[in-house]
């Protein structure tokens, strides 16, 4: 076959298959751009299925990283040994300390009655892949749905926050890391309790994002989980705030490429419950003429109050008639300054301090 | 078709998914510094170029499609990626096939270039932010380096396997 008889048959024969598989991709990346196609379903059954495997293979990984690690620590293990003798002592003698201030810190909560940290307990995993793909900082852990893990769950080491999970199957999970460019973290900056986003940016170090004007970031702030959103616990440890120009940074506490165990903190924040209107409360059915004298009393009448206070010597107190009608006695009266709501009761909320590690007692 | 012409045709496709496969296991020998290199492309590009009507935009679709679910990234990053380079080597198979020696690697470094350009668009419109370039290079640098070791492999399959002759396409 002459080559420019050949080129045309083929040129023919190509076109159209290339289109349509062009065109597929197309859907696949809208599809996975706005999660209509079942891609991490797909994943994590493969990973599910794959997981002994990959287990079986990162033992020899592991082992093999910890061997040629540990030649060079050989050399110097006598300075080590003298050097994590004196961090020992040294962190002895901070935990007594720190045990000290937390009895004081429950004494201080009491008198204040102030709410007490939420309550959440941990899953741990260990670590069975690591992405080394561009675009991506992933991690998959050999625990999924089985042991009660779900999507956006922290992941964190011993060091502070790792990351979220963003996909679970049946006994595997992947985790998105704090880097990782889809990676968007409500964070509070110390001191200050400023507010920020972490944004990943596939760099080691992510970004801090919609950061207030005149912050007055300064470099070594530490950098925690906010709580906003209520799908992360506040106060995790995540880094240090650096600055770089205008950029500010976090270069954080954990180390993806060292981790092999992790936990998965198994938090929800309870959601804010409203108090359950009585009959009194509901709107009536309003009545264009009243059948009598005696209903336009009732009307009238106040039925529960809601004290607000305004200042050291005054509380200004309003009356609430329970119909339709919007009438609000308004009257000052001298007393001390508390706060005092009835309409809005505080709701109790979970009293069990988060739980301690193995490695604290 | 006999069996053995059956499995001739699914090598090419087939060794396409085990550079896949291979590239997303849990093995960083550079410590993670380094991403793994892009070992279905180079099936995708080798047969793409000697036998072509033994990968076909089906069975290249096939292959981004796995890289994109095994890799975790993006859905349909890899698989518009590899179908691009494929639809440049589809117009410009006899310029990239007549190269030899140094001149075929540096084909090769072209098309993977133009193949990693095209994730890099890709990844900045899905991310709406353009992410850093680095690690895309550092993959086409191992990608072609990696190339050198492989192409005698894959030469070594198509004589031993498929078959010397070139498709009369």
């Amino acid at each position: 076959m002459a080559n420019g008889t050949w080129r045309i048959a083929r040129r023919g024969g190509t076109q159209v298959p290339l289109v349509i598989a062009a065109i597929l991709s197309v859907v696949l990346i809208v599809g996975g751009k706005t999660h209509l196609l079942p891609i991490e379903r797909i994943r994590t059954g493969i990973t599910d299925r794959t997981a002994p495997f990959l287990r079986t293979l990162n033992k020899p990984v592991a082992a093999v990283a910890r061997w040629g690690g540990g030649i060079g620590h050989l050399l110097d293990v006598y300075s080590e040994n003298q050097r994590l003798r004196q961090e020992s002592a040294q962190l002895l003698q901070w935990r007594n300390v720190a045990l000290a201030l937390q009895d004081r810190l429950k004494h201080y909560q009491l008198l204040l009655k102030a709410a007490p940290d939420l309550s959440y307990t941990t899953v741990t995993a260990r670590v069975i892949a690591r992405s080394s793909q561009p675009f991506l900082e992933t991690i998959v852990l050999d625990v999924g749905r089985h042991q009660g893990v779900r999507p956006g769950q922290a992941v964190v080491d011993a060091r502070g926050l790792l990351g979220r999970i963003y996909a679970v199957g049946e006994r595997t999970s992947w985790v998105i890391l704090l880097n990782d460019l889809s990676s968007r973290v409500p964070v509070a900056i110390r001191p200050g309790n400023v507010q920020a986003i972490l944004a990943g940016t596939s760099a080691s170090a992510p970004n801090l994002e919609a950061l207030p004007q005149n912050h007055g970031l300064k470099d070594g702030a530490q950098v925690v989980t906010s709580g906003d959103g209520g799908l992360l616990p506040a106060g995790l440890p995540v880094g240090v705030a650096v600055l770089r120009g205008s950029e500010a940074k976090v270069s954080l506490y954990a180390d993806p490429l060292a981790v092999d165990d992790v936990r998965i903190v198994d938090f929800a924040s309870p959601q804010e419950q409203m108090p359950k209107p009585s009959d009194g409360e509901l709107p009536r059915p309003t009545t264009l003429a009243p059948s009598s004298p005696q209903a336009l009393d009732e009307v009238a009448a106040p039925r529960r109050a809601i004290s607000v206070v305004t200042g050291p010597t005054s509380r200004l107190t309003q009356s609430h008639p329970p119909g339709p009608s919007n009438a609000v006695s308004v009257r000052r009266t001298p007393t001390s300054p508390t706060i005092s709501s009835e309409a809005h009761p505080r709701q109790p909320v979970a009293t069990e301090p988060p739980p301690q590690d193995a490695d604290d007692q | 078709m006999s069996p053995s012409s059956l499995i001739a045709a699914i090598i090419p496709v087939f060794s396409g998914l085990l550079g896949v496969a291979l590239s997303n296991l849990p093995i960083s020998l550079t410590a993670g510094a380094v991403p793994a290199p892009l070992l279905a492309f180079m099936a995708v590009y080798f047969w793409s170029l000697v036998r072509p009507d033994l990968m076909p935009p089906a069975g290249v679709f096939l292959i981004g499609l796995t890289q994109d679910v095994l890799a975790g990234g993006p859905p349909g990053l890899w698989t518009a990626s590899f179908l691009a380079a494929y639809a440049l080597l589809d117009r410009q198979r006899e310029a990239f096939a007549s190269l030899a020696g140094v001149g075929a690697l540096l084909g090769f470094a072209l098309v993977a270039f133009f193949s990693c350009a095209t994730a890099y668009v890709i990844a900045c419109v899905y991310f709406y932010r353009a992410p850093p370039m680095m690690p895309l290079l550092l993959q086409l640098a191992a990608t072609v380096l990696c190339y050198i070791l492989v192409l005698p492999l894959l030469n070594g399959i198509q004589h031993r396997l498929i078959g010397p002759l070139r498709s009369e396409f």
